[in-house]
């Protein structure tokens, strides 16, 4: 790894003139697939475009891109380098979607245009969409129950799309066909192939202007611009050791127990190194990670960081990445990886945790899960019972941060750009109505900076029939945690309420084609934020205002903060804090917290079964896990779920807290 | 007597007036500090001073930031929603994305009304547009008791699927009327009939905070200019280029919002216009920013994708306005790895640029320009004296030294770089849509637009510059040169092989019923109303939609889609004519023409054009000052050439001429710069 760059060569206004083209240029991409797009998962954002050199590294990113493709794009550049090497023609245009050679999951179908100067190819365009289905066995193409790929969708291993100007017309219609909207798919190619072509008139328009020694150049540069950049950033931090580690809820082919990915991060002068060993083996579920996805996390947490440095290959040459094989981090052919984003968003949000300790002023603890809805079935509100299929994401919170609340309902981390759905589409696409989607009372995990708010989308299964619902989701053990005395949100999962009953069953957060019929109503609350800092110090006038608009109810208001507060006018939203009523909640919460989180997790969960504590309760008071529908409590689960929140909530807390009682009197 | 037409541009820091006299076609300007408190202060002193007497105005024009500052200060009256149950949180979820992708503590605005302040009611209308949940009107009556104990101001109902049936909400805005007399209720269902609740909501959300606050301005101005002895109806500028008298101005208050910016658009497609072009691209560089607007075949581009704060779309059609933060006043930097930039942060009016002698010592476009004597010392008329000195102080510590430059060198490169920013956005606004630069021509105005226009299109291959007679007025000018405008729309969707022409008819028609019920109301008699259509379509399957106007009466699909096909082509460079095609919208503009005056012509009378002065300028085209003779763009007579290198000066503005550059003085006193020819 070279150090240092050679220094800039071009002079300061071609340098900035050709940087900000090339990020230009990469807008211009996104700006057209946005508007000629397809997949409405691409619509909404789930998209990135890259220029690469002519070695496969990148040149520039968008502004825009979603952050779970960062740091992939030049692995897949240089995977079509590899195959094709010398046979690339002016007019060609290639094809991958491979994770397993740096690629993310099937979905993620990257199309890329070499751009020729003559007979040489000086850099590559690259645009990335999340189609909607890419074949295998469900609808959206991510099955739960999948081990290995083959159930999961079309892998394809980088493959020439467009040759010498000619589309490739069998083999577009042949991927199509595997696929269960070959329509919208054939699209999505056109679109994405037109969006690299918009790259390359740009590219050539520099070279016209520039010459193509110049252009080349920039290209160069404007990598060595950003390692030294980033370089000189990371010297000035202290050298160190910092080691985490966050869990997947579980492995149904383990039993009970959560899966750990363990991070050890290391800075040495002005490099950073990111070690995975210790992490589990891959695991029976969708959710493992390829190295490509693993690496993409580690840029993607470091990098917001180092918010302002543009995003190129100069940005990934200082960091290093450990991972051992086979391991949940480092998936090889052919394990199931659709799952991906779990694992990526518990090394995102473990990275956070670690650079909130060297970066303090940037401070943030862990944001919701990612959760991603897919039924499917007939619609009987059309004359040929036409298949339709749900695809639904929701926002949650995020963390607390160092001086400021989390954010209320944003999208999940692994890309803040993704936009979530309108409803009115929804029910028009859709024989399902929604009841309610709102801002989830008491989802901020409390803190001295509370978390941001989750949500919950409660729906009703209209006229359909053959209909089944699928869940990825995480946390439904790991909690949401929060940090430097914060405590964790609420769990992650789905109920289902069947038509005519009025209780409703708990389907957790991982679960694959369950029936449903018309009339069952389906119900998701979304986490919110981990808190940061000790609840027991945040001002209780930010507690009265989040009581007032509702985002904490009165009853947590005094069970999480201690703070006791009197109804002046409900009309009015009217509150006032009883300030020797609220040292005394606080003063005696001080004293028995810490004793909480060693009661005997049996004793707990039999309470939680008879109803005498909530899931509130149990994570924020007890950490005792156990299935939120029937209360079977899991030991060995609690366990580490306690060990995670005595390092990160109780070892912050101020006892002193406790004395303020007697001290007033 | 004098018929005089007069516009009033508030901005941040300056009032513009702009005064015509009806007849002679004769324009003058006046400039006045403006007044944040109460805008009208300084307008009504703008005016006195300027020396007009309301008496003799026959058109009074405004364009107010009065809608924006209180969307963006926050400064809004109490104000409520009233939403269907389970959703009253529509716009705090938003689309839940960010705008800042990376920064964690950057976060997107909070919204305009307070969660505590959303309050609900029992009704469901189904996507079909039936009753899912009938309204339930004790809840209804209940909602109104508390709000009106809350003393709100404005409430915006907004219930689900309303678009398509908009019964409950007319139900409920009933009994709010009956329950809180004299609090201004909004309808999603009115303000924007179009699927999809977050844009929907949103937009009405700020149509409803803003009606009080622009109705009491826009009353309060009224009353002051009818006792000033206005006679007619005062129009004001809204963000589709058009106008609104007082009559609906407080119906469609959100419309305002972004009056400010359309305003230079559109003047900048005038002068264009007159020119005889018609494809222009507007560079209106101020201070702290740039605004950059396209027009094409005679129209201005226009948008729905839009907002004043990120994540709360206003989908009212407004003049499309790219701003990048390059002005005079942005700042030079250089980063820690050692490259140069240029903005966006700027050193605003206040310090200033170095050369203001105000504290700040970091060099702004302004300093450079100073330094390489594009600018002369001396601003405003003798005004504002600039240290050239301390321009040539600041380029040198900051920007010379540091990367090994003579500062001659170093003031180039700053003035490049705000150059080459300025032509990415252009490229934005015009290549990635699909257009062309060199079928264009380039109206440089603002304070800092002459100084960067030529520079800027030879970058982009621009064959010709325009610069106006008042570059720094002109915003005014716009506000001047407008027609009275509302835009109507609706969803609907349909395929076009299955679309049945009488009923798109049938829509269209009751579209243009509604939309000259307004124009009646505006006083726009009908010899001078004018309907036009259009419908959104796409490629099915596709999510964004694109406008493509059609004839009235409406009786072929087929038609309407060929015109699609067209524009797909043009703007996205391909097209699918065997995919089937869906309609989205139909949109119709109803447009009540406003007589023009005509801008005083000048003859030509073969005078030449005479120096006043000259000093030593450094051009980007040499290596090596020049000495550079200097003339007054008010001295210039029309028919006048002047061959670069050259500059020319004004009260608010300075135009550069670079060698080899031949200029030119129209009968309009346009200095009109042929840059293809060098």
């Amino acid at each position: 790894m070279s150090k240092n760059g050679t220094g800039i060569t071009l002079d300061p206004v071609t340098f900035e003139v050709l940087k900000n083209s090339f990020i230009t240029t990469v807008d211009q991409m996104a700006e057209q697939i946005l508007r000629t797009c397809y997949s409405f998962v691409i619509y909404n954002r789930d998209f990135s475009s890259a220029l690469n050199d002519a070695n496969g590294d990148s040149i520039a990113q968008g502004n825009m891109d979603i952050a779970v493709h960062v740091g992939t794009l030049h692995y897949t550049c240089k995977a079509v380098i590899d195959t094709f090497k010398d046979d690339m023609r002016p007019g060609d245009v290639f094809m991958t979607n491979d994770p397993y050679a740096g690629g993310t999951h099937f979905n993620d179908v990257r199309i890329i245009r070499p751009v020729f100067v003559g007979d040489e190819i000086i850099a590559f365009a690259q645009s990335n969409g999340h189609w909607s289905d890419v074949g295998g066995s469900t609808p959206g193409s991510f099955d739960v129950l999948a081990k290995e790929m083959f159930r999961e969708g079309i892998r394809i291993t980088p493959t020439r799309l467009i040759d010498a100007g000619k589309w490739r017309h069998d083999f577009a219609e042949m991927i199509a066909a595997n696929t269960r909207d070959p329509e919208s798919i054939i699209g999505d190619m056109n679109a994405q192939a037109e969006a690299t072509r918009v790259a390359e008139r740009e590219i050539l328009r520099l070279v016209e202007k520039y010459g193509k020694d110049t252009v080349v150049t920039g290209c160069k540069e404007v990598q060595d611009y950003v390692e030294l950049a980033t370089r000189q950033r990371i010297s000035e931090l202290p050298d160190g050791t910092w080691e985490n580690v966050d869990y997947i809820d579980r492995d149904p082919a383990l039993g009970e127990g959560m899966i750990p990915i363990k991070v050890k991060l290391t800075i040495k002068g002005d490099e950073v190194t990111y070690d995975f060993t210790g992490s589990h083996d891959t695991i029976s579920t969708l959710y493992n990670s390829a190295f490509g996805g693993t690496f993409s996390a580690v840029v993607a947490g470091m990098k917001t960081y180092f918010p302002d440095l543009p995003l190129n290959s100069g940005f990934y040459r200082p960091i290093n990445v450990i991972a051992p094989e086979n391991s949940i981090v480092d998936a090889k052919w052919p394990v199931a990886v659709t799952g991906f984003l779990m694992p990526f968003e518990k090394i995102m949000n473990s990275i956070y945790e670690i650079w909130s300790d060297i970066m303090p002023e940037r401070a943030i603890a862990c944001a919701f899960n990612l959760e991603y809805l897919l039924t499917g079935g007939r619609d009987l509100r059309t004359k040929d019972r036409n298949i339709f299929m749900f695809y639904d994401w929701l926002p949650g919170g995020w963390g607390g941060r160092n001086g400021k609340d989390g954010c209320n309902v944003t999208t999940a981390c692994f890309g803040t750009g993704l936009m979530t759905q309108p409803v009115e589409g929804q029910e028009r696409l859709c024989p399902i109505i929604a009841n309610e989607y709102q801002i989830n009372t008491d989802s901020p995990g409390p803190g001295r900076w509370r978390g941001g708010a989750g949500v919950v989308k409660t729906s009703t299964l209209q006229d359909a029939e053959s209909t089944v619902i699928s869940y990825i989701c995480d946390r439904e053990r790991a909690i949401v945690w929060g940090i430097k005395g914060g405590l964790p949100s609420m769990p992650h999962g789905l109920y289902i309420q069947r038509k005519g009953k009025n209780e409703r069953e708990w389907l957790g957060s991982i679960f694959s084609d369950v029936p449903i019929e018309s009339g069952d109503i389906f119900s998701r609350p979304t986490a919110g934020g981990g808190g940061l800092g000790d609840p027991l110090e945040r001002d209780p006038a930010l507690v009265m205002r989040d009581v007032e608009d509702d985002y904490v109810s009165i009853e947590r208001a005094r069970k999480d903060y201690g703070v006791v507060l009197k109804v002046i006018d409900l009309d009015l939203a009217s509150y006032e804090v009883d300030v020797e009523a609220t040292r005394t909640e606080r003063a005696a919460i001080a004293k028995a917290r810490r004793s909480w989180l060693e009661e005997d997790g049996a004793a707990v969960a039999e309470r939680y079964r008879n109803g005498e504590l909530d899931e509130f309760d149990m994570v924020r008071r007890y950490g005792v896990i156990v299935d939120w529908g029937t209360g079977e409590y899991f030991p060995k689960t609690t366990a580490e779920f306690r060990t995670m929140m005595k390092k990160r909530s109780a070892a912050h807390w101020n006892d002193a807290i406790a004395e303020l009682d007697q001290a007033a009197e | 007597m004098t018929k005089l037409r007069v516009a009033v541009d508030i901005g941040g820091t300056f009032t513009d007036i702009c005064i015509l006299d009806e007849d002679s076609g004769a324009l003058r300007v006046a400039k006045t500090a403006s007044t944040p408190e109460d805008p009208l202060i300084g307008a009504m002193r703008g005016l006195d001073e300027a020396e007009v007497s309301l008496r003799d105005v026959t058109l009074f024009s405004h364009g107010t930031t009065v809608a924006t500052n209180a969307l963006v200060t926050r400064r809004l009256p109490p104000a409520a929603m009233i939403c269907t149950e389970g959703y009253r949180d529509v716009i705090e979820i938003r689309r839940s994305n960010k705008e800042d992708l990376w920064d964690t503590y950057n976060d997107v605005a909070q919204p305009y009304i307070r969660r505590r302040d959303r309050l609900t009611v029992r009704e469901r209308i189904d996507h079909g547009g039936r009753v899912a949940t009938p309204l339930d009107e004790s809840d209804a009556r209940e909602k109104a008791r508390i709000l009106r104990k809350r003393g709100v101001q404005a409430v915006a109902v907004c219930f689900m699927n309303s678009f398509i049936n908009p019964q409950h909400e007319a139900r409920m805005k009933e009994i709010l009327q009956e329950e809180l007399p004299g609090v201004e209720i909004t309808t999603s269902s009115e303000t924007l009939p179009e699927i999809f609740e977050h844009e929907r909501f949103s937009t009405t959300v700020v149509n409803a905070i803003l009606s009080p606050v622009v109705g009491g301005y826009v009353k309060r101005m009224n009353d002051a200019l009818q006792q000033g002895g206005y006679a007619s109806d005062l129009l004001m500028l809204h963000s589709g280029g058009g106008v609104m008298t007082p009559a609906t101005a407080g119906q469609f208050a959100g419309r305002l919002a972004g009056s400010g910016i359309a305003a230079g658009a559109i003047a900048s497609r005038h002068i264009a216009m007159l020119c005889g072009y018609e494809n222009s691209i507007g560079l209106d560089m101020g201070g702290t920013s740039c605004d950059v607007s396209l027009v094409f075949g005679g129209e201005s581009r226009v948008t729905k994708d839009w907002h004043i704060e990120f994540g709360y779309p206003i989908r009212f059609p407004s003049i499309e306005v790219l701003t990048i933060g390059a002005g005079g006043g942005s700042l030079a930097w250089i980063d820690d790895a050692g490259s140069l930039h240029n903005g966006p942060q700027s050193a605003g009016a206040d310090p200033g640029p170095a050369c203001y002698g105000r504290g700040n010592t970091t060099p702004t476009n302004t300093d450079a320009n100073l330094a390489l004597g594009r600018l002369g010392t001396s601003l405003a008329g003798g005004q504002i004296e600039l240290d050239k000195a301390a321009s040539e102080e600041a380029v040198r510590t900051a920007v010379a030294e540091p990367l090994g430059m003579d500062p001659v060198t170093a003031a180039k490169a700053i003035v490049s770089v705000a150059n080459a920013n300025m032509a990415d956005a252009v490229r934005l606004i015009s290549i990635s849509r699909g257009y062309d630069p060199r079928d264009f021509a380039l109206v440089a105005f603002g304070g800092a637009g002459a100084l960067h226009g030529v520079a800027l299109a030879k970058e982009l291959s621009i064959p010709t510059v325009i610069v106006p007679p008042n570059p720094g007025v002109t915003s005014a000018l716009g506000c001047l040169l407008v027609d009275v405008r509302h835009d109507l729309s609706q969803t609907y969707l349909a395929l076009a092989a299955e679309a049945d022409p009488a009923d798109i008819e049938a829509r269209f028609g009751e579209m243009e019923a509604e939309a000259h019920r307004r124009l009646v109301k505006e006083g726009v008699a009908e010899a001078d109303m004018v309907l036009q259509r259009s419908i959104d379509m796409m490629y099915q399957g596709q999510w964004r939609s694109l406008q493509v106007p059609v004839a009235s009466p409406f009786t072929s699909v087929p038609e309407a889609v060929a015109a699609f096909h067209a524009d797909h082509d043009r703007e996205y460079a391909f097209r699918r004519d065997d995919t089937p095609v869906e309609l989205f919208r139909l949109s119709v503009t109803a447009i009540g023409t406003v007589p023009k005056a005509e801008l005083m012509s000048h003859a030509a009378n073969g005078a030449k054009a005479v120096a006043e002065s000259s000093r030593m300028v450094d051009f980007d085209e040499v290596e090596g000052a020049l000495e550079t003779p200097i003339y007054s763009h008010e001295g210039l007579p029309a028919g006048v050439t002047i061959e670069g290198p050259a500059i020319v000066e004004q009260l608010d503005s300075t135009t550069v001429i670079p060698p080899g550059v031949r200029a030119e003085v129209d009968e309009w006193l346009n200095i009109r710069i042929h840059v293809a020819e060098a």
